[in-house]
C-alpha cells in the first residue's frame, strides 16, 4: 500500500442531528438500489444508546487489539435487517378500503436499521437519547484492507477513500469480519462485497458527499484533513472537540464526532441541576474514548462565552452560519454533476 | 495418476460424473490435508483461523480421462452437507478445483510465483455446472485466464460431491496456463473447500505437494504410461 498523500474526513456534529434519516435517504437513492443491495444501508442512523444496526455490532470483534489483528463476526442478514417486501399491491389497489393495512409479508422481521428508535436509556425525567449517523470511517489503518487474501480493497492515496475493487474480490468477506464497525454488506446477487465509497464520483467533481450535501441539520463537515482553513482540521486538531468512535478499535477512522452535551438535568425538586449531565460522561466515555470529557469542556465553555456575549470561533463554526463553508471547497452544486 | 486416452469421446459426455466412460476407468485416493494456519496470507484470516479446523474434507477419489483434444478430472468426495447457497453473509459454497504447473518451476504451496504461475481449474457449488480457469503467481494473486474454454458439472447426493471440470490440453490462455500434451507427464493437486466449516480462499484441504499425472499418448496404448 502507498502512503496516503491526503486524507479526505467528515466530522458530524451530534449536537445536530434530528434524525431525520434524509442523510440515509439521500445514500440509498444514490448508491444502492440495485438487484443483491436491497438490505444494504450504506448510511445509518440509530438511537443511542441502542444495540445498532447490525444488532449488538459493537459485540461483533474485529479491528485491532493491543496493534494485532482481533478476530470478528461476520453479521448475519437478520442482524443487519432485511428489506420487507410489503403488501403494497393489496392496499393500494385492490379496493378493500380500511380491510387491509400495510403490513410485511411472510415473516415479521425481528430488526432492522434503527430498530430501537428513541428507546434511549435514564430514569423520567432525565432519560436521554441522542442520534449517531454511521458511514464507512475510510480508516486510516482499515482492518478490512488489511483482512483481505485478494488485496481487494484499496485505499486511495490521493484522497485516502477506501474502495472495493469488485473486480478483484470473490466474496469471501473476510473484510466483513475484520471491521470492527461491521459498516460492509454482501450482495449476494454479484458476490462481491460493497460499502460506503464516501461519494468518490461527487468529491472528483468538487461535490460533496449526498449524505452531507442533503444533511437538513447542517451535521455533517467534509474535506481534507490537513486543509488547515476548513473546519474539519479546526474542530479535530486545532478545537479537538470532534473525535473518532470507538478509538480503542485501532482503524484510526476518519470521520469524527461532536460528542452531545445533551439537555440540563433535572434534580428531585424538578429545578435544573448543572452539577451534572443528563447524558452520563461514562456512557460517552465508552463511545469515543477518555478524550470526551475535554471535548465536552470546550463545548461547554465556548458556549458559555457565547451566551454572555462573547464571541467564539468554533461555536459559529459548529452553528454553520453559512453551509457551503462546511464543505472544505466540495462545495459545487450537485445539479452540475458531469458538466465541465 | 493415469489420465486414459479414449478417442471418439466427447469432453461434453464426460462432464456427466455418472458417465459409464468414468466407471471403466481407474481413480485413486488423495488424501487431503488443511493449508497450514501460518500460510494464510493476513494477520487477521490467522487470528480468526487459529483454534479452528481447517481443511474438514479429508480424501478425494480422483480420475481423469482425455481424449485427444481435451481432459477432465472427476472428483469425488464425502460431504454430508450440500452448501449450494449464498442465502446468508455467513453461508460459503463448497468448492473444489484442480491445480497444474503453467511451467515445470511453477510452486504450488505458494500457488505459483512469478514468471512460473500455478493453473487453476475451479469449480462452485452455488454454480454448479460452471467453471473458472484462473492463475496465480503467489498467495492472493489469482487472475482469471482470458480465452478459456473450461466447463464443469457438479452433482450432490447421498453425501457425496461428484464433479467433472475440464478443458482443452492446449489452452488460449498462453503461459499463464498448463499447456498440456499427450504423451507426456505434469503435476497436479486438488483443493476441496468445505462451505459448511466457511472454508474459502487459502482455508482449504489439499493434496500437499505435486501428484504426478500421466496424460495416456495418443499413438498407442499405454504409450504415456510411467
Amino acid at each position: 500500500m502507498t502512503a496516503t498523500e491526503r486524507q479526505l474526513a467528515m466530522v458530524m456534529d451530534l449536537n445536530k442531528c434530528i434524525g431525520c434519516q434524509t442523510c440515509t435517504i439521500a445514500c440509498k437513492r444514490l448508491w444502492t438500489q440495485d438487484e443483491g443491495m436491497e438490505s444494504m444501508w450504506w448510511n445509518t442512523v440509530n438511537t443511542q444508546p441502542g444495540r445498532g444496526t447490525p444488532r449488538d455490532w459493537e459485540e461483533l470483534g474485529g479491528g485491532f487489539r493491543d496493534g494485532a489483528a482481533n478476530p470478528g463476526r461476520i453479521p448475519t442478514r437478520k442482524e443487519f435487517g432485511q428489506a420487507g417486501d410489503y403488501n403494497h399491491q393489496e392496499v393500494l389497489f385492490e379496493g378493500k378500503g380500511n380491510g387491509a393495512h400495510l403490513q410485511v409479508k411472510g415473516d415479521r422481521p425481528d430488526w432492522g436499521p434503527n430498530w430501537d428508535e428513541d428507546q434511549g436509556d435514564g430514569e423520567f425525567p432525565n432519560s436521554y437519547y441522542f442520534y449517531l449517523p454511521r458511514i464507512c470511517n475510510h480508516c486510516t489503518h482499515p482492518a478490512c484492507l488489511e483482512a483481505c487474501p485478494r488485496k481487494a480493497i484499496e485505499k486511495s492515496s490521493a484522497n485516502g477513500i477506501v474502495t472495493v475493487n469488485e473486480d478483484r474480490c470473490r466474496g469471501y468477506r473476510f473484510c466483513m469480519e475484520a471491521c470492527p464497525y461491521k459498516k460492509i454488506y454482501f450482495n449476494e446477487a454479484r458476490r462481491v462485497a460493497q460499502k460506503c465509497i464516501f461519494c468518490f464520483p461527487r468529491i472528483e467533481q468538487g461535490i460533496a458527499n449526498a449524505c452531507a450535501r442533503q444533511c437538513p441539520g447542517r451535521v455533517r463537515f467534509v474535506g481534507y484533513r490537513d486543509d488547515q482553513d476548513a473546519p474539519i482540521y479546526k474542530l479535530v486538531d486545532k478545537w479537538k472537540v470532534a473525535l473518532p468512535l470507538h478509538p480503542e478499535y485501532g482503524t484510526q477512522p476518519n470521520v469524527f464526532y461532536v460528542p452531545p452535551i445533551g439537555p440540563m438535568r433535572f434534580d428531585e425538586n424538578w429545578d435544573l441541576d448543572p452539577t451534572k449531565p443528563r447524558i452520563p460522561n461514562e456512557y460517552l466515555e465508552s463511545l469515543f474514548g477518555p478524550e470526551v470529557h475535554g471535548a465536552l469542556a470546550v463545548l461547554r465553555a465556548e458556549m458559555e462565552k457565547t451566551r454572555s456575549g462573547g464571541e467564539s470561533e468554533l461555536i459559529d463554526l459548529l452553528i454553520a452560519y453559512k453551509w457551503s463553508e462546511m464543505f472544505g471547497g466540495f462545495d459545487r452544486d450537485p445539479a452540475t454533476f458531469g458538466q465541465k | 495418476m493415469l489420465a486414459s486416452y479414449l478417442p471418439d469421446t466427447d469432453l461434453e459426455v464426460l462432464l456427466d460424473p455418472d458417465a459409464s466412460a468414468w466407471r471403466a476407468g481407474a481413480s485413486e485416493t488423495l488424501p487431503l490435508t488443511g493449508t497450514p494456519l501460518g500460510m494464510q496470507p493476513t494477520a487477521a484470516i490467522r487470528a480468526s483461523w487459529i483454534d479452528r479446523r481447517i481443511g474438514a474434507v479429508d480424501e478425494v477419489r480422483v480420475a481423469a480421462l482425455h481424449n485427444g483434444q481435451g481432459l477432465a478430472f472427476r472428483l469425488e468426495w464425502e460431504d454430508a452437507s450440500e452448501n449450494n447457497d449464498l442465502d446468508d453473509n455467513t453461508s460459503f459454497p463448497d468448492a473444489a478445483a484442480i491445480a497444474l504447473p503453467a511451467n515445470e518451476d511453477s510452486p504450488i504451496i505458494v500457488m505459483g510465483k512469478p514468471g512460473a504461475a500455478v493453473n487453476a481449474w475451479h469449480w462452485r457449488a452455488d454454480a454448479p455446472s460452471q467453471a473458472r480457469e484462473i492463475s496465480a503467481e503467489g498467495l492472493g494473486t489469482t487472475a482469471p485466464v482470458p480465452g478459456s474454454g473450461i466447463r464443469a458439472h457438479g452433482v450432490w447426493k447421498d453425501g457425496r460431491w461428484r464433479v467433472v471440470i475440464g478443458r482443452e490440453l492446449e489452452s488460449a490462455g498462453g503461459p499463464m496456463a498448463a499447456q498440456l500434451r499427450p504423451g507426456t507427464q505434469t503435476g497436479f493437486g486438488v483443493a476441496i473447500w468445505e462451505g459448511s466449516n466457511q472454508e474459502r480462499a487459502g482455508i482449504k484441504a489439499f493434496s500437499g505437494d505435486w501428484q504426478i499425472l500421466s496424460i495416456e499418448a495418443t499413438g498407442g496404448a499405454g504409450g504415456g504410461r510411467k
